[in-house]
């Protein structure tokens, strides 16, 4: 529905700068530059003058809160029909700025009855039952077992689509004959992505790099190709969260006389964005 | 026994691929597609409710307004959930004394209340008491006393607040209990690693945190003749910057 004074609306004139100490300015820079790495790369765009979307109050009035948390106490009202800028996100969290420079935080929920300048809603992904079904990407991290030595591993997916995605896992195991580090590379196919209880089969190639305790016999280090097929359940928690539960058929492509096969179990906690 | 395993998924997998056919939109879960798409909807029914209904008694419309809807191009929302930074502290290896340590950390805030952690540090073993009795005793040669972690740990927010210094600066800060698994290179070996531990953080600017944490990370070493588990604690302090 759209917002029926909308289009008669403009942009206020009045914008809040920064206005920063200058002190506080070249505080900032030392910090990131001590960061040598990240800041390096990331400090150009947190230092870009931005472009924020402006988004007006259609409730009677929008709660800003001193921090970014359930608890925080409300410290200032944004009447209907005035805007804000939004700032950025931080979880559920969204900071913005009034008209008149105030910034506070407001909850998605809140931001979700905001309307943007030609009255449409103002959409974006929440961590909801249907974020689980349909996002963008996943990542988790698993404790487990590989071939029965303790195995820890992390993974992360990028969806094609509610059914199909790309994922790549990587993990080390810890035993007592021989330690190593896998890597690998599939398909993931969700066969019901929309029920709470999904089951998921898994099809790809890999690598693991295997280094057996110098005690025995054949004590080299050894990389080899693998590829596997394997299947789990992802179970939906609340929020951004879901517990994944899966197994890993793996051929390990040995240059000797025959190939080896090592099973993988996991569980762990993934969220999805 | 287990080729029948392999067998029977691949079997399924062959059964359930069919269903990955249907790759026509790719990424058309994405927000900004959703948003796109909304709009276009919007625009074409707008017009069709504006439309004066069409009767022959009603008087001739004195003003027709010409009004151009506005197109409004959703700028991407920042979002700053990841925070990356350096610690430093100090690590009590288990026989073998304590030890500064320092690391690097990662984190995700997946919620106000549950974030995820990847920790790697480093530090030294010292000498354990047993070759500072025994004068020329070496039980660990030089690379082997580097003591190396990583860590993927699930934390979560708890007694979140503020803090305050004088009457203008208010800054928010939490607790934070944190679990999670890993390894641990020392001695020749890799270990399996349990960690747990709780932790600070204090937010003096949106992009800026300091936190203290202490940590004990578990592993069995059967280097001193028997298996035990040893703990290890950590205690440090470090600087984040949100992303």
């Amino acid at each position: 529905m759209a917002h029926s004074t909308s289009t008669t609306r403009s942009i206020p004139p009045f914008r809040s700068t920064e206005c920063r100490p200058e002190w506080s300015a070249r505080l900032r820079q030392v910090a990131l530059a001590s960061l040598v790495l990240p800041a390096l790369l990331l400090a150009p765009a947190v230092a870009r003058a931005r472009e924020y979307l402006q988004v007006f109050v259609a409730q009677p009035y929008l709660e800003l809160h001193t921090g970014p948390g359930r608890g925080y106490p409300v410290f200032h009202a944004v009447p209907r029909d005035a805007s804000v800028d939004v700032l950025f996100r931080r979880t559920e969290w969204f900071k913005v700025r009034t008209e008149r420079g105030v910034e506070g935080w407001a909850s998605q929920a809140e931001m979700l009855k905001t309307v943007l300048a030609d009255g449409s809603p103002f959409v974006f992904g929440l961590g909801d039952r249907a974020g689980f079904t349909s996002h963008r990407g996943e990542m988790g991290l698993f404790a487990g077992a590989w071939g029965g030595a303790n195995y820890v591993s992390g993974y992360a997916s990028l969806s094609f689509n509610p059914q199909l995605a790309l994922e790549g896992a990587v993990g080390q195991f810890l035993g007592r004959f021989s330690n190593g580090v896998t890597g690998d590379l599939g398909l993931t196919h969700v066969i019901v992505p929309e029920a709470r209880a999904s089951p998921f089969l898994m099809l790809g190639v890999g690598e693991v790099h295997t280094e057996p305790k110098a005690t025995l016999v054949q004590a080299s280090n050894r990389t080899e190709s693998m590829a596997y097929v394997g299947g789990g359940v992802r179970f939906y928690l609340a929020r951004r969260f879901f517990v994944r539960g899966e197994f890993k058929a793996h051929w390990i492509l040995t240059k000797r006389n025959r190939n080896e096969e090592a099973d993988e179990w996991k569980l762990g906690f993934a969220f999805f964005f | 026994m287990e080729t029948g395993i392999r067998i029977l998924l691949l079997t399924a997998l062959l059964a359930a691929l069919p269903g990955c056919a249907s790759v026509r939109d790719w990424f058309h879960q994405r927000a900004e597609r959703r948003a796109e798409r909304r709009a276009a909807e919007a625009q074409r029914t707008e017009p069709r409710e504006s439309e004066p209904p069409q009767d022959e008694s009603a008087p001739p419309r004195v003003i027709e307004p010409e009004v151009s809807r506005r197109k409004i191009t959703v700028p991407r929302i920042r979002s700053s959930n990841v925070e990356l930074g350096l610690d430093y502290g100090a690590l009590s290896i288990e026989d073998f004394g304590t030890n500064p340590v320092y690391g690097i950390t990662a984190g995700y805030h997946i919620t106000e209340d549950f974030f995820f952690q990847a920790e790697a540090g480093r530090s030294r073993g010292g000498r354990t008491s047993f070759e500072t009795l025994g004068g020329n005793i070496q039980l660990l040669t030089e690379s082997e006393r580097r003591f190396t972690y990583y860590d993927l740990s699930l934390g979560y927010n708890f007694l979140p607040g503020e803090a305050f210094i004088g009457r203008g600066i208010a800054m928010t800060n939490a607790f934070y209990l944190l679990g999670g698994i890993g390894g641990t290179d020392f001695a020749g070996d890799t270990k399996f690693t349990v960690n747990f531990g709780a932790g600070y953080r204090i937010v003096p600017a949106d992009w800026l945190a300091v936190h203290v944490t202490v940590q004990d990370r578990v592993f069995q070493s059967s280097l001193l003749g028997t298996t035990k588990l040893t703990n290890n604690l950590e205690a440090r302090i470090g600087t984040t910057v949100f992303f």
